[in-house]
């Protein structure tokens, strides 16, 4: 059974070791045979345990430590598309298995489960199989419990369709927290173009003592943000800034209707789409599009 | 739960610098917890084969792994969520470093090709190389040689002797340190490289970087285009071309994927 020519996203729950790397090897060098790419992603100790199983088949395998990528959701996707990407320059197709990490935190639990929802969408395109493994004694109830909210296969002793699967924008609009009214941020005047906003912009970073490089990044983000203001949305009306928590807060306010997709920003740069909202979500700690009471606001936190 | 003397604002604000990039946040952020990555790191019985130092810069990457990750608008405390990313790492490296492994062919020509390489710089230099300098000779990635060197080790005995002369009583187990004493922390602070997270200007060259942060004052005081063209010997138009070019150059880079790279391989 080969991959198909866009993505498959599938998942299956281990009790234990052996049966991850069982269930995995075995996936992988169906499609090794078949001519495909292998990826997994893991923790060092798992990976370790891949290569050894695998044998000589682990040099045609990438090997991807999820300490390193599992930071932000955004910054996962493109990691991940970057990956795929690199692989499809050699084969046809790849096939992916990737163990489900996430911390103790409720609200992380949630953030992460959008992501699984999200990536049903971000590399839709591609002819790519994701399997993503979770593990059934180290990750709590609740994730386990959405596996099939997010995947509409699930492999068991067969592959087996789920009837709980949930549409990706809707299960993420239902994740993601409404945003909270920030009455500590202050407004400042966008300037007369996005030169003159980009220079405001940085005066506020260096009041609020952001170090250099990750004030560039604010400002590439937030040019972009200004530029879907002026371009989509009628110009800005206002723009607030302030620090939320200990982070650095920009909001531009435009004069537009806004969009309503709550996966903006997610999905993998293609032919026809524009790359504004994913630039800012790979810079900065979150985005938050929403209906303000002064007009449609893009909210970013770096 | 808290994990260090800081308050809870001070965490906090430690925590936000510190994913940031700044570098000193970071180190202040990681001598605060020492003392508790080092209470976890206590309770890991693994029979001389993981070094105590060893656990403890797991502990400190995952404390750092943790700072990546964690949202300080949660009610959760800092040190409840990053314990949980400590003690995982150091799980994970027990786990690495006790486990049975076969060597393939591959494996062994591998680790053949690191020792070579790490003899070549002791004898060049004196000293043992560092990771990133035997990544540089070898070809291989930081996780490969990670993983390679992991099945080189050969776990000493805490109770091996140090010496073979007659009424010899002391031990290995003597010589490691209580990570309780304040030179334990410092000395695995000092040999660990805490990775600052350098953002994308990284991307850019020393003169569009040189330009970006004087025109638009990042860490100094902002200078007009002439001013910034007057230092590099360029004019003002041509100082606003490169600002320009290197706004340009790192959208494109984030926008487009680097394939391969950005998924820690």
């Amino acid at each position: 059974m080969t991959s198909a020519a866009a993505l498959r996203h599938s998942a299956f729950v281990y009790e234990n070791d052996d049966e991850y790397v069982a269930r995995s090897v075995a996936f992988l060098k169906e499609g090794l045979d078949a001519g495909e790419s292998g990826i997994v992603a893991n923790t060092r100790d798992a990976l370790a345990m891949m290569r050894d199983a695998l044998g000589p088949d682990a040099d045609r395998v990438s090997f991807v430590d999820v300490s390193a990528t599992y930071t932000r959701p955004a910054r996962a996707v493109a990691a991940y598309h970057g990956t795929f990407l690199e692989h499809l320059r050699r084969a046809p197709s790849v096939r992916a298995v990737a163990d489900f990490q996430v911390g103790p935190t409720s609200g992380e639990w949630q953030e992460w489960v959008a992501y699984e929802a999200i990536t049903n969408l971000a590399y839709a395109h591609l002819p790519v199989w994701v399997v993503c493994t979770y593990d059934a004694n180290g990750l709590p109830d609740p994730v386990l419990e959405s596996v099939g909210r997010t995947h509409c296969e699930v492999l068991g002793d067969g592959l087996r369709e789920r009837d709980d699967f949930e549409d990706p924008r809707a299960l993420v609009r239902k994740l993601t927290p409404e945003p909270e009214p920030l009455l500590e941020l202050r407004s400042f005047s966008a300037g007369e173009d996005l030169e003159a906003f980009r220079h405001l912009l940085a005066r506020e970073l260096m009041a609020e003592k952001v170090p250099a490089g990750k004030a560039l990044d604010m400002l590439v983000a937030g040019t972009e943000i200004a530029a879907n203001a002026v371009r989509h949305g009628a110009g800005i009306e206002e723009v607030r800034v302030g620090r939320v928590a200990g982070r650095f807060v920009c909001e531009v306010v435009d004069r537009g209707g806004g969009f309503d997709d709550p996966v903006a920003g997610y999905l993998a740069p293609r032919e026809g789409t524009g790359t504004g909202l994913w630039v800012a979500r790979q810079l900065t700690w979150r985005i938050e599009p929403f209906d303000s009471p002064r007009g449609f606001a893009v909210r970013i936190w770096l | 739960m808290r994990g260090s003397r800081l308050s809870a604002e001070q965490e906090r604000e430690l925590v936000v610098a510190a994913e940031a990039g700044d570098e000193a946040a970071c180190r202040q952020l990681v001598e605060s917890f020492l003392p508790a990555i080092g209470g976890i790191a206590r309770r890991f019985n693994t029979g001389g084969q993981v070094q105590r130092s060893e656990l403890m810069q797991e502990g400190i990457a995952g404390l750092l792994f943790a700072t990546r990750r964690y949202d300080p608008r949660m009610e959760t405390p800092f040190w409840s969520y990053a314990s949980f990313w400590v003690r995982k790492a150091m799980q994970e490296l027990v786990a690495e470093l006790t486990r049975p492994a076969t060597l393939s062919d591959h494996a062994v020509r591998g680790l053949a090709r690191v020792k070579a390489a790490q003899r070549a710089h002791a004898q060049a230099h004196g000293v043992e190389p560092t990771t990133a300098q035997l990544a540089a000779v070898t070809g291989f990635t930081r996780v490969q040689l990670d993983s390679l060197l992991a099945i080189d080790r050969t776990p000493r005995s805490f109770e091996e002797p140090l010496g073979a002369d007659e009424g010899t009583t002391a031990t290995f187990g003597d010589m490691v340190a209580d990570p309780r004493a304040e030179k334990e922390y410092e000395h695995v602070l000092d040999t660990m490289e805490i990775q600052a997270v350098r953002g994308h200007a990284e991307q850019l060259d020393e003169r569009e970087r040189t330009v970006l942060w004087r025109h638009y004052g990042l860490g100094q005081r902002p200078q007009t285009l002439s001013e910034i063209g007057a230092g590099l010997g360029l004019t003002a138009e041509r100082v606003r071309q490169i600002n320009k070019g290197a706004l340009e150059k790192l959208r494109k880079t984030v926008a487009q994927p680097a394939g391969g790279g950005g998924a820690g391989i």
